[in-house]
C-alpha cells in the first residue's frame, strides 16, 4: 500500500498527543494476560487503515462537492451515500475529533433552529436540500465547507497519536450508536440511505475486532466465536438489501429484519464493551 | 457524529406510513436505550459497591446551560449523576480539547445517569445540551493519587502503546517514502541522467535519515544502504561498498553514470527489504529517546566534520532530516514527560528550535548550501548546540523512568 502523508507533524501533534496523554497516564495497570506492547502493532495497523478511508474519503467528497456546486441534482444524490461510507468507517474513533464530526456529520435536531439553523452544515445539511429541496440551489457554501472540513480531518489525522483505549473501546462505542439512535433510520433521513452507512459502520468496528482479536487468549475463544456470528447475521441481513450499486432504501428493511438486526447490535455493543478490558485497558 | 437527541421526530412533510414506521422505530429506541441505561447504570452501580466512597459530582442540563457550570474534581476515579431538566434528550461529554473522554449518550428527558471517569489533572470542557449551548469547565486537580504516580517514577506501560503504534506508523510511511525516492533516484541514474541523479541523491536519503534511531535494529540493511567507503578493505574500489554512498562516488567524484546500475538495482531491492522489516519491529519504549540522543550526537561527533558525504557535501540535508526523525521521537515522548519534568520539556522545545533555526540559515532554492563552504568555527558552533541537545535527550529516559 502507498501511503502518502503529510509530513508536517507539528505543534498538532504535541496537542494531539497530550490528549492521548491525559486519558491514558492513570489507566490501571494492564492485564497481566496482555503484554502492553503487543498493542502497539493493531493499533498503528488501525491508524494506518484509517490513514486509507481518509484518503478516500477526500477523493470522493471532491467529487460529490464538485456535482453538487455544477448543480447535477442526480449525481450529487448518486454520490452522497457512496462518498459517506469511508467516514461511517471511521466512526468508532470519531470521539477523537468532535469539533469536526459535529461540522460534517451532525443531524438537523443537534442544532437549536433544526433544518434552518445556521450551524447545521456537513452531509446532513447536504443531504436536507438535495433530498428534501431536491435542489441544490444554496448548497455550494455548504459543500465548500464540507470539502474544507474532510481537509482538515486528513490533516489532523495524519498528526494524531491513537488513545489505543479510545481505538479499541470505539468499537463498542459506535454499536452502541447504532443501537440507541441510528437504528430508527434517523441519520440519513432525508434519503433513507442508512443501510449505506450501517454495513460501513459495522465494517469499521468489525475492522478493530480483527486487528485485537489475535491477542486474546483461549479462554475467550467463545467471546470471539459469539461475536464474529453476530457480525455474520448483520452481514447476512444487509446483503438481501444490496443492489447492483449499493443499498435499497431504508424502508425497505422489514420489521423481522430490523428485529434480528437490533438483537445483533445490541449484543454486539455488550459483547465488544468488555474488549477494553480483555485487552488490559479496562 | 454522536447525536445530541434521540430519534428524530418526523418532518412535516414525511408522507403518513414513513411517520408510522418512525415512531415504531422511536417506541423500540426508548426500550433498546431503557435497556442500554439500565444495562450501564447497573454497571456503575457495581463499580461504586466495589469501590466505595468516591465523590459523586451531580450535574443538572436545563436546556441552555449545565448547572453548576464549572465544576473541580481531584484526580482519579470521579462519578458524575447527570440529571437531565432539559425538554430534550442529551448527551453530555468530558472534552479534552477535541477529543471525548467520556460521555453518555442520549439522556431522555427527565431522566438522570452516572458516568464514572478516571481524569488527569487538568482542565476539560463539557457540553451541556445542543450544540450551540455554551460548554462548562471541568478543572481536575491534582490529587494522592496522580501524584503517586508521579512519585512511581513514570507513566504506566500502557500509556507508551499510543506513541509506540504512531512512531510505528511513521516508519511504514517513511520506509514507503523510501521506496519511492531511491526509485526516482535510481531510475536517473539508470537512464544515465547525471544532473538528474544528483540532484536527486539528498532527497532520496530524507526518509532514510529520519528513520536513523532505528537503523541499529537493522544493521545488515544499513551496512549495505548507508556504509561510507572507509568500513571497505579496498575502499571506493571495494566490491562490498554499495549503497547510496557508492552511487555518490559514482555521481560526484567519478561524474559519471557508467557502472552504476547494478548498485542502484541493489539499493533497491535492500530498501524494499528495510520496508518489509519495519512492519515487524518491536521497539521498547526506551529505544526511542535511545535512539533519537543517539543520532543527534553521532552528527556532533562524527558527521560534523562532513565525512558522511565527502563527494556530494549535502550533509546539511542529512543533518536536517535526521533532526526530524529526532524531533519525531520527542514530539512523541514529551507529552509523557511533560507532567514529570518540565523543565526537561521546554528544554527540548527550545533547543531543538535552536538547533533548527541554525541548520535554516543554510537553506539554498530547495536544498542547502554545500557543506564543504561551511567554515570551522561554523561547524564548531554547529556541534555544540547539538551536544546540548543531545544531553538534554538523554535526560527523557530518566524522567519517564525508563531508564
Amino acid at each position: 500500500m502507498q501511503i502518502r502523508l503529510s509530513r508536517d507533524i507539528g505543534s498538532a501533534a504535541f496537542i494531539a498527543i497530550a490528549c492521548a496523554f491525559a486519558n491514558t497516564a492513570i489507566l490501571v495497570p494492564a492485564n497481566a494476560a496482555v503484554e502492553p506492547r503487543a498493542l502497539v502493532a493493531p493499533v498503528a495497523d488501525y491508524k494506518i487503515y484509517v490513514t486509507g478511508k481518509v484518503r478516500e474519503l477526500v477523493t470522493d467528497t471532491r467529487a460529490f462537492t464538485d456535482a453538487v456546486k455544477a448543480g447535477d441534482v442526480a449525481k450529487a444524490k448518486a454520490l452522497f451515500a457512496p462518498t459517506r461510507t469511508s467516514y461511517e468507517a471511521i466512526e468508532p474513533i470519531a470521539e477523537l475529533f468532535s469539533d469536526l464530526d459535529a461540522a460534517i456529520d451532525s443531524r438537523a435536531d443537534d442544532h437549536e433552529q433544526a433544518e434552518k439553523d445556521s450551524g447545521f452544515t456537513g452531509f446532513h445539511r447536504i443531504e436536507y436540500g438535495l433530498f428534501e429541496q431536491n435542489s441544490t440551489a444554496g448548497l455550494a457554501p455548504y459543500a465548500d465547507k464540507l470539502m474544507a472540513d474532510v481537509l482538515e480531518l486528513q490533516k489532523r489525522i495524519a498528526s494524531l497519536t491513537f488513545p489505543p483505549d479510545k481505538v479499541v473501546g470505539g468499537a463498542a462505542v459506535l454499536m452502541e450508536e447504532v443501537a440507541a439512535t441510528k437504528i430508527s433510520g434517523e441519520e440519513d433521513r432525508y434519503s433513507h440511505t442508512d443501510l449505506w452507512d450501517f454495513q460501513a459502520n459495522f465494517d469499521g468496528s468489525r475492522k478493530i475486532f480483527e486487528l485485537f482479536r489475535p491477542l486474546l487468549g483461549t479462554d475467550d475463544r467463545a467471546f470471539v466465536e459469539k461475536v464474529e456470528a453476530n457480525f455474520a447475521t448483520v452481514d447476512k441481513i444487509l446483503a438481501k438489501y444490496k443492489t447492483a450499486d449499493g443499498f435499497q432504501t431504508y424502508d425497505k428493511l422489514t420489521d423481522a429484519d430490523r428485529k434480528v438486526l437490533s438483537a445483533a447490535v445490541n449484543t454486539l455493543a455488550e459483547d465488544l464493551s468488555t474488549l477494553r478490558g480483555k485487552l488490559g485497558l479496562g | 457524529m454522536t447525536p445530541t437527541s434521540g430519534p428524530a421526530p418526523a418532518p412535516e412533510r414525511r408522507p403518513p406510513s414513513a411517520a408510522m414506521k418512525m415512531a415504531v422505530a422511536a417506541a423500540a429506541v426508548l426500550v433498546v436505550a431503557g435497556g442500554i441505561a439500565f444495562y450501564l447504570a447497573s454497571r456503575t452501580a457495581r463499580h461504586e459497591a466495589r469501590d466505595g466512597g468516591e465523590a459523586v459530582t451531580t450535574v443538572t442540563i436545563t436546556g441552555r446551560t449545565c448547572e453548576p457550570n464549572a465544576l473541580t474534581v481531584p484526580a482519579g476515579r470521579n462519578t458524575f449523576r447527570i440529571v437531565n431538566a432539559s425538554d430534550r434528550a442529551v448527551e453530555w461529554e468530558i472534552l479534552d480539547g477535541v477529543m471525548v473522554v467520556e460521555e453518555r449518550e442520549n439522556i431522555a428527558p427527565g431522566f438522570t445517569q452516572t458516568l464514572t471517569a478516571k481524569l488527569a489533572p487538568g482542565t476539560f470542557t463539557i457540553t451541556c445540551g445542543l450544540l450551540s449551548n455554551p460548554r462548562g469547565t471541568l478543572h481536575v486537580t491534582p490529587s494522592a493519587e496522580s501524584e503517586a504516580m508521579k512519585a512511581a517514577g513514570g507513566p504506566p506501560p500502557v500509556a507508551f502503546i499510543g506513541p509506540l503504534a504512531e512512531y510505528q506508523v511513521y516508519l511504514t510511511l517513511e520506509s514507503a517514502a523510501l521506496v519511492e525516492g531511491a526509485g526516482r533516484f535510481v531510475a536517473a541514474v539508470k537512464a544515465g541522467d547525471l544532473a538528474r541523479a544528483k540532484a536527486l541523491y539528498a532527497p532520496a536519503r530524507v526518509s532514510y535519515e529520519r528513520m536513523g534511531p532505528v537503523a541499529d535494529r537493522f544493521a545488515d540493511l544499513d551496512a549495505a544502504i548507508d556504509a561510507r567507503a572507509e568500513y571497505f578493505e579496498r575502499r571506493e574500489q571495494d566490491p562490498g561498498f554499495t549503497g547510496f554512498h557508492r552511487l555518490e562516488w559514482g555521481l560526484f567524484a567519478q561524474n559519471s553514470t557508467d557502472g552504476l546500475a547494478a548498485v542502484g538495482d541493489k539499493l533497491l531491492a535492500d530498501v524494499a527489504s528495510l520496508r518489509q522489516r519495519v512492519r515487524t519491529l518491536d521497539l521498547p519504549p526506551e529505544a526511542l529517546a535511545a535512539g533519537a540522543q543517539r543520532v543527534v550526537e553521532r552528527i556532533a561527533d562524527q558527521k560534523i566534520d562532513g565525512s558522511d558525504n565527502r563527494y556530494a557535501h549535502s550533509d546539511l540535508s542529512d543533518f536536517e532530516a535526521t533532526l526530524a526523525g529526532s524531533r519525531k521521537v520527542v514530539d512523541l515522548l514529551r507529552p509523557l514527560a511533560a507532567p514529570l519534568d518540565p523543565t526537561l520539556a521546554a528544554d527540548l522545545e527550545r533547543q531543538f528550535g535552536e538547533v533548527e533555526a541554525a541548520l535554516a540559515r543554510y537553506h539554498q532554492g530547495d536544498g542547502f548550501v554545500p557543506y564543504d563552504r561551511i567554515g570551522g568555527d561554523e561547524r564548531a558552533a554547529l556541534a555544540t548546540q547539538l551536544r546540548d541537545l543531545a544531553a538534554a535527550m538523554a535526560r527523557l529516559n530518566a524522567a519517564l523512568g525508563l531508564s
